[in-house]
């Protein structure tokens, strides 16, 4: 065994990194306070986020008014953009110092990049892309439940020797924190040592999509020849999901959908987490672009429809109803934010 | 487009000759492109001039094969190699071998559309074209109890095929083969999940080289199961394991069942209870009428089915249209207004048949889609095999007791 | 960058999901008769290096650790256009997590040497960590690039354009790098026409045991892992769709919707705002 970097005896508090990007925090940082908090009462372990980053103080200030019991700022002009290099150098070097006993990162593009590295540099283990967390109410050892074989599969992981226990958690899976505190908990500024030698790459530019290809959307609502024309009503579902929107080759003949929206043998095939497949009958040529996508939800007036073989909820009814009651129902959920 | 376009070829062009490329085109043709004179009469009968205005130049695409001008591939994928043109050629060419070693020579100079090969490796390990898992291969024979063939009890195995196996329509016409042979006396035994591709897809798509593979293992494959007599549900399965195996082939017969169904009928062991008066207008897959000059067979079957009327369309036996999906094309999209089942849709439709039947599962889907896209709404599309359950198929008295049933 | 580009592409050879249970009298595992493939996003990152060589020259190693079943699909990516293949197999190598994982798989590219661009498949399918990639680079010591969508070399560094949140962003960083690359950003070619002579040809792959290399037996395997299972369950149903049927007015059938989907639609993130550099 590799020697840890620490002892477990040596470890104390829980820590969840507060990943930021233009001065706003992830949602998954909030939702891993809000689980990270309960862990806390159960251990009584203190509660610390950590936000790494550059002219952040005022962002630091409102992350101490969230449930934590302290703020870990760490700053320094090389962390202006996240690069894992900088990053995993700077929070290593506080990590070391402190020395907490959990660490809990968000499983997003940056938490996971953060998180690889950071594992490797202090000699850690690291559970990826946790659905769950809990403390083993024996040992009191973080348990990190994870899925493998596309979801088929669900393990739980515990890391006994090494410190700190390290940990992804896919975003989504825990309520949003929502208490405040009344009074801002303590921020702690470290000025970090990045020499330049630790930040090689550089961030050459940037750009928001207006939407990715439905090869690689996580969310997909798709259009058969059941929709009649009706994008209108397509699109209001597809933004209540954030969704991007594929086709059937007929709704695409029909010129309701164009060419790369299609889903199918001779189209994309499509790997999402979610599909909603609207007024589509089934057909082989079809299903074979969703055999791979998560949970698919069927919409289809024809009991006897195909489709209804391949979806995982199947909803026999008229889709214009129901898809304009989804719609409100997310509406009325999120305050009409969008 | 302009790669459809016919161009005729310039002093230009011939100056540009180049023998080392001439000696590949050449080599993937198995110098068979050398045969060709340049007259244009297979550009005149092919079916793309009838949806897409210009038809495929063959001439221009072997000319231009052989020059090395960008641009012949794009028509070389569109060829559905359905031997319209191959029949018309005054030179014999094998114009749908042509273009098909011409997409060999894409694969080899690593042209071939980049999507295409996602289909070729859907074949490497899944062992099927559509991507889906071998377990659930024989799924589509829930509940018929079909046996592991045996030689020992069976004389004919059963090849369903990957489209039968997995497409959901076209599972119902291997269920209705399945009940068309034992209501025949025909003891057949399958390969459940183990049935092998047989390859047409790599073949279609060109990849000689993997064909060649995929049959040597499917040759011996069969050579260790026993199999000497092969009934299939699809002509492209027909025409690949009798055509295409080479001397690996000569070790089993191999029938479409339209043909093992008209023997049937021929020595008395098939009849149909008929159905009430209604039509019907056949449609000849290009891969029985004019790779296998079979349009007997199918005609057989339907003249046996008491109360079926045949309306024949105007293009039928050997003048057959393509559906469009043969040559690969089932794996290529093809802009709706330029399939040529809409417009056989429009031409069985005009025949005022009720059904439009065919006896293959590509031009099932095809001219499904083709029906829906001509609005042809009164026409229903249904394989020779359903019709043939649907007229009451059932053992003539004088069978013997099925041996495939327990 | 010295000389001719080297790259290596790590090659996880992974069960088919479909065919994985979980053994309800020993709960491990039951990989029983699973069929395996080649990673899918492994077939990227070997498409992309792939495409890399044809573009700037070079050469294409590839990297595996395994049981010595998985010597056929690196004969695959050799079919492919990949000039050189290395197994690492050993009992000591089993049981690892992506610490010592990334350990082993670093200690072999060492000792290949020379090697400018190291490619992975951004996660696996059967374990979907993600972690390895950063891992190795970590253990070099060298830069890591994640969920690249596109690589250009440009004297001597690479440009990766990569997925980001909303987003992405385009990377220059200094060779020799560590890349993962994103599932389905390219189509992997097929094997070679005279690529899959190989196929059946004997001694391209060089196999490694840990004795190979230099890492401590201690820092591998189930004994170098940090992380271990703690239990194991199949999750509702692994194989097939559920074909639940959701009933009641519109509103009620919308309502009942809600419930299931407002998960997958709660880790969608807001769109980060436009920036430039
Ligand atoms: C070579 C070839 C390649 C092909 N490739 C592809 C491909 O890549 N992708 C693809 O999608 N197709 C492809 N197809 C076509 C495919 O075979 C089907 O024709 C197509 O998928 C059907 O599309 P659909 O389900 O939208 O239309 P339909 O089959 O017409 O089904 C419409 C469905 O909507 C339902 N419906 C109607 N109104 C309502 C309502 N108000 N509420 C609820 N339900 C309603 C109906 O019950 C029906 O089931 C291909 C075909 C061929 C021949
Ligand atoms: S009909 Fe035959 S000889 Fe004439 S151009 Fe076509 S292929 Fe050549
Ligand atoms: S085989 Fe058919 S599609 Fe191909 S060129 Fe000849 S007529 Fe045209």
């Amino acid at each position: 065994m590799i020697d840890p970097a620490y002892s477990p005896q040596a470890a104390s508090g829980i820590w969840v990194f507060l990943e930021q990007d233009g001065n706003v925090l992830a949602p998954v940082s909030l939702e891993l306070l809000g689980k990270a908090r309960e862990l806390s009462r159960q251990s009584g372990a203190e509660l610390t986020g950590l936000l790494a980053g550059h002219n952040l103080d005022e962002l630091a200030g409102r992350a101490a008014s969230l449930d934590l019991d302290r703020v870990v700022y760490v700053s320094h002009p090389l962390l202006e953009r996240f690069t894992a290099e900088a990053y995993a150098h700077a929070t290593a070097e506080v990590i070391l110092q402190q020395r907490p006993d959990i660490f809990l990162l968000g499983a997003t593009p940056y938490g996971r990049d953060l998180a690889g590295r950071l594992a490797v540099m202090l000699r850690t283990g690291l559970t990826a892309d946790c659905t769950d967390l809990a403390l083993d109410p024996e040992s009191g050892l973080l348990l990190g439940e994870v899925s493998g074989f596309g979801g088929g599969i669900l393990a739980t992981i515990k890391c006994e020797q090494h410190r700190p226990q390290m940990a992804t958690v896919r975003p989504g899976v825990f309520a949003e924190v929502q208490s405040q505190r009344d009074t801002a908990a303590p921020v702690e500024k470290v000025e970090a040592d990045v020499p330049a030698s630790a930040c090689p790459v550089a961030v050459v530019s940037r750009r928001q999509h207006a939407g990715v290809d439905v090869s690689r959307a996580e969310r997909l609502v798709i259009a058969g020849a059941g929709v009649r024309g009706d994008m209108g009503t397509v699109e209001a579902l597809a933004r209540a999901l954030d969704a991007e929107i594929g086709a059937t080759r007929v709704a695409v003949d029909e010129g309701w959908a164009g060419r790369e929206q299609q889903i199918g043998q001779t189209g994309v095939i499509a790997r999402p987490k979610l599909a909603v497949v609207c007024g589509a009958s089934g057909a082989t040529q079809f299903t074979v672009g969703i055999e791979q996508a998560g949970l698919v939800i069927a919409l289809n007036q024809d009991p006897e429809a195909s489709i209804f073989e391949q979806a995982d909820l199947c909803v026999v009814d008229d889709l214009f109803p129901v898809v304009r009651a989804l719609v409100a129902e997310f509406e009325s959920h999120n305050g009409g934010a969008k | 487009m302009t790669a459809l376009v016919d161009r005729p070829a310039t002093a230009a062009n011939v100056i540009l000759l180049d023998d080392d490329r001439w000696d590949r085109v050449l080599a993937a043709t198995h110098g068979e492109a050398a045969a060709c004179y340049q007259c244009g009469t297979c550009t005149a009968t092919c079916p793309w001039g009838l949806v897409a205005g210009p038809s495929i130049g063959v001439r221009s695409v072997i000319r231009e094969a052989q020059l090395g001008i960008d641009g012949w591939a794009e028509a070389v994928w569109r060829c559905t190699t359905c031997g319209a043109c191959e029949a018309r050629c005054p030179h014999q060419v094998p114009i749908g071998e042509v273009m098909l070693g011409l997409r060999g020579l894409a694969w080899r100079e690593r042209t071939a559309p980049g999507e295409l090969s996602s289909v070729l490796w859907d074949m490497h390990w899944d062992g099927n074209p559509w991507g889906r898992p071998p377990s659930t291969r024989s799924a589509w024979a829930a509940g018929l109890d079909i046996p592991r063939f045996d030689p020992g009890i069976h004389t004919t195995l059963l090849y369903i095929g990957c489209t039968a196996s997995y497409d959901r329509r076209a599972q119902k016409v291997a269920r209705a083969v399945v009940g068309l042979m034992r209501a025949g006396g025909v003891p057949f035994g399958t390969l459940g999940d183990d049935e092998p591709c047989c390859g047409d897809p790599a073949r279609s798509l060109g990849n000689d080289a993997y064909f060649e593979r995929i049959a040597a293992a499917n040759a011996a494959q069969f050579k260790v199961a026993g199999v000497t007599d092969i009934v299939t549900v699809s002509p492209h399965c027909y025409d690949t394991f009798s055509s295409h195996y080479g001397a690996a082939g000569d070790q089993f017969q191999v029938r479409h069942y339209s043909q093992l169904a008209r023997d049937l009928i021929a020595e008395g062991k098939l009849t149909f209870s008929g159905l009430e008066a209604t039509s019907a207008t056949f449609h000849d897959p290009c891969y029985l009428a004019r790779h296998h000059d079979e349009t007997e067979a199918p005609r057989a079957m339907l003249a046996a089915i008491p109360g079926l009327e045949l309306a024949e369309m105007e293009r039928s036996r050997s003048e057959t249209l393509c559906c469009g999906g043969g040559g690969g094309r089932m794996w290529m999209e093809t802009p709706a207004d330029e399939r040529f089942a809409t417009a056989r849709a429009r031409e069985a439709a005009a025949t005022g048949a009720a059904y439009l039947v065919t006896t293959c599962p590509h031009c099932i889907s095809c001219l499904e889609d083709g029906v829906s896209v001509a609005g042809a709404r009164d026409l229903k599309v249904i394989d020779l095999a359903e019709l043939a359950m649907l007229a009451g198929c059932v053992s003539a008295p004088t069978t013997s007791p099925e041996a495939s049933h327990d | 960058m010295t000389g001719e580009l080297h790259m290596l592409v790590c090659l996880k050879v992974v069960p088919k999901s479909e065919e994985v249970g979980v053994d309800r009298a020993t709960n491990t595992l039951d990989r029983g008769n699973a069929r395996s493939e080649i990673n899918p996003p492994d077939m990227n990152a070997l498409e992309a290096a792939l495409a890399l060589k044809d573009r700037y020259g070079g050469r294409v190693s590839l990297l595996s650790m395994g049981p010595p079943f998985v010597v056929p699909m690196l004969r695959v990516g050799l079919a492919m256009g990949a000039d050189a293949a290395y197994l690492l197999s050993d009992r000591a190598f089993g049981g690892a997590d992506t610490l010592a994982t990334s350990l082993t798989l670093a200690s072999a590219i060492r000792k290949i040497g020379d090697i400018d661009l190291v490619l992975c498949g951004e996660e696996s399918s059967d374990g979907a960590t993600a972690q390895v990639p950063p891992g190795i680079a970590a253990w070099l010591g060298i830069p890591q690039v994640t969920y690249a969508m596109d690589i250009e070399l440009e004297r001597g560094h690479i440009l990766v354009t990569r997925e980001i949140r909303g987003g992405e962003e385009v990377l220059d960083a200094p060779l020799p790098a560590v890349v993962s690359v994103k599932v389905s950003c390219n189509q992997p070619r097929f094997m070679d026409v005279e690529g899959m002579a190989g196929l059946d040809r004997d001694g391209t792959v060089t196999t490694w045991t840990a004795a190979d290399l230099d890492v401590d037996v201690n820092h591998i395997g189930l004994a170098g892992s940090p992380t271990s299972v703690a239990g194991l369950r199949e999750a509702l149903q692994t194989v097939g769709r559920r074909r639940e049927v959701v009933t009641g007015t519109p509103e009620q059938e919308a309502h009942i919707l809600y419930e299931r989907i407002s998960e997958f639609v709660r880790s969608s993130s807001p769109r980060t705002q436009e920036t430039s550099t």
